[in-house]
């Protein structure tokens, strides 16, 4: 019933969702762009973080991804339409070897090492000016993917987004969530379980760079262009992680809803106050953080339980 | 036929020796106690022969092969399993998934028949109501959830780290006749630790005793609670 109810209104989401473009105008379709991109890579985050490993790295793989996508057409004349599966495969590959040193490391130690990398991609891709056009960056010779229409732009982000869902929900419904939480729980009882914790951390974070590096290429395939501050920026970490945070952790929805409410917030904030918009992200993290860490369906969660208890 | 036996196994933690140089070997079906005063290293011992730690020296054999060194999850597969002194369900999991993770990971079951397999165990345990929330188990029922989510491994050896800890006389008796009951259906070698020495008495075949890491005694509990060095061990540790 419940379930029938929830699966109606997926399909009803959905369905508005791809229509969009045909009763939007330029401008909506260009703020839900921007909402879908950091929903995805609010989601992409959380999944990582159901094993309990909180990445500060989102910008980097992104960053990653989006140098892949546009170097392998201007350097690496690859079509176009490839660079972007391309720029998913260079972050999860560069994830999967980079994880077997990192991913020994927990905690505190996790974070800044991510945080750390990163910086690392940004810097090298900096100074490596003849390859990568360096710090004024570098310019798709051909322009805007699509020829810059932009339902076609739009569908393109939304299909993005759609392979951060789908691999979220199968992190949710297949043995990786049993892996996951056992993990984030407690690793030495998971491994008397026979949880391989390192091989589970790895594909967490293979899959997880993988669509960063993805969003990265397409984000930068809809722009036509790169600079290292630009797709190295810590928006593509900060915001994600406040979203998911709002939203509340460990599952698809919360990252979800807390990007629709901080993703149009933000928008209206961007009109209203330039540069204002990060100063309300960080209350925001404090906020939630102090007051409701499990975010707001961790909120809605508490009252509807207080509700069930009243009545009985 | 022994199934798990160890030689002149050692741990050491800095300036610590916690197990000192420790053999032993375990049957199948049997039921041994390993008992000790506070701090003597039984958990310690537990912890190296499951793996979660690795021996500073000395060798452990399960079935005649060398698992010295074997990571944690791979004696789990292989069919060691064991409870934690201190219990910690896994949250944001039901009952039945706690326990299906073992029969996921360690038996590598398919989600559907892993499912199966634990409502299985969970019924052979006396737990119903399976998709309850951990939060609503009461002491016994958390207690055997342990002791399910540990059974999920198929295992062929079990350890249970103080799981009487902490409940009545009666479901103490209840989880008496539960292990022995799925030692005998199973013919498991088990290896309980218990400070309460009526448990012992009554679960046990034979006893290991440990104290400051050295095993001191060995033999049926009635044997050793009389054993002058074990008496001179337990009122040292009172004392
Ligand atoms: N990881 C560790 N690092 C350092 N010392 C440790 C560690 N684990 C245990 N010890 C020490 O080793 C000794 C044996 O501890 P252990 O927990 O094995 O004892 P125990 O027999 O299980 O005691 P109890 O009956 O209280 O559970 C103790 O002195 C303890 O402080
Ligand atoms: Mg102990």
């Amino acid at each position: 019933m419940n379930r029938n109810i929830a699966r109606a209104v997926a399909a009803v989401v959905a369905a508005v969702a791809v229509a969009l473009p045909a009763f939007a105008g330029a401008y909506p379709l260009q703020v839900a762009r921007n909402v879908m991109m950091y929903m995805a890579l609010a989601i992409t985050w959380d999944m990582l973080l159901r094993s309990g490993q909180i990445s500060f790295g989102i910008a980097g793989l992104f960053g990653l991804g989006a140098y892949a996508a546009i170097l392998g057409v201007v350097r690496g004349g690859m079509p176009v339409w490839l660079s972007i599966p391309f720029a998913a495969v260079v972050a999860a590959a560069a994830a999967f070897l980079l994880g077997f040193l990192i991913l020994r490391l927990r905690a505190m130690y996790f974070s800044i090492v991510t945080l750390a990398l990163a910086e690392m991609f940004r810097i090298v891709i900096h100074n490596l000016h003849d390859f990568t056009g360096g710090p004024e960056g570098i310019v798709m010779p051909a322009g805007v993917i699509f020829g810059g229409n932009a339902a076609a732009l739009y569908w393109l982000t939304l299909a993005g987004l759609a392979v951060a869902l789908a691999a979220s929900w199968w992190f949710e419904k297949s043995r990786i969530r049993f892996a996951l939480t056992a993990i984030g729980n407690n690793e030495i009882s998971a491994s008397s379980s026979g949880v391989n914790i390192f091989r589970w951390l790895l594909v967490a974070f293979t899959v997880t760079s993988g669509i960063q590096g993805l969003l990265g290429g397409i984000y930068v395939q809809s722009y036509g262009f790169a600079t290292p501050d630009g797709v190295f920026s810590a928006d593509f970490t900060l915001l994600p992680l406040a979203m998911a945070l709002l939203g509340g952790m460990h599952g698809t929805v919360g990252p979800v809803l807390g990007a629709v409410l901080l993703g149009l917030v933000s928008e209206w904030l961007k009109l209203k106050i330039p540069y204002g918009h990060l100063i309300v992200y960080g209350i925001i993290i404090i906020i939630v953080i102090l007051f409701m860490p499990a975010g707001i369906l961790g909120l809605a969660r508490k009252m509807s339980r207080g509700a069930e208890g009243g009545k009985s | 036929m022994t199934k798990l036996s160890t030689t002149d196994l050692l741990c050491r933690f800095s300036g610590l020796v916690a197990v000192n140089k420790v053999s032993f070997a375990m049957d199948e079906g049997e039921i041994l106690g390993i008992i000790g005063p506070n701090g003597a290293g039984k958990t310690t011992f537990i912890n190296l022969v499951s793996g979660i730690i690795m021996p500073t020296a000395g060798r452990i054999e399960y079935k005649g092969r060398d698992i010295t060194y074997l990571p944690a999850h791979e004696r789990a597969r292989m069919g060691i399993a064991r409870t934690y002194q201190l219990i910690h369900p896994l949250e944001n999991l039901s009952l039945v998934e706690n326990v299906m993770v073992g029969a996921i990971f360690a038996q590598g079951q398919g989600l559907k028949t892993a499912r199966r397999t634990a409502e299985e165990l969970c019924e052979e345990l006396g737990l119903s109501d399976v998709d309850r929330d951990t939060a609503r188990l009461s002491i016994l029922e958390t207690k055997k959830m342990e002791i399910a989510r540990a059974l999920a491994n198929d295992p062929e050896v079990l350890f249970l780290d103080e799981v009487m800890a902490g409940l009545n006389a009666d479901e103490t008796h209840d989880l008496i006749a539960t292990i022995r009951r799925i030692a005998v259906e199973r013919r498991l070698a088990v290896g309980v630790v218990e400070h309460v020495m009526g448990v012992i008495r009554e679960l046990t075949h034979r006893v290991i005793v440990l104290e400051a890491g050295e095993l001191i005694a060995e033999g049926p509990y009635d044997e050793v609670s009389r054993n002058p060095r074990v008496i001179e061990a337990y009122l040292g540790g009172a004392a």
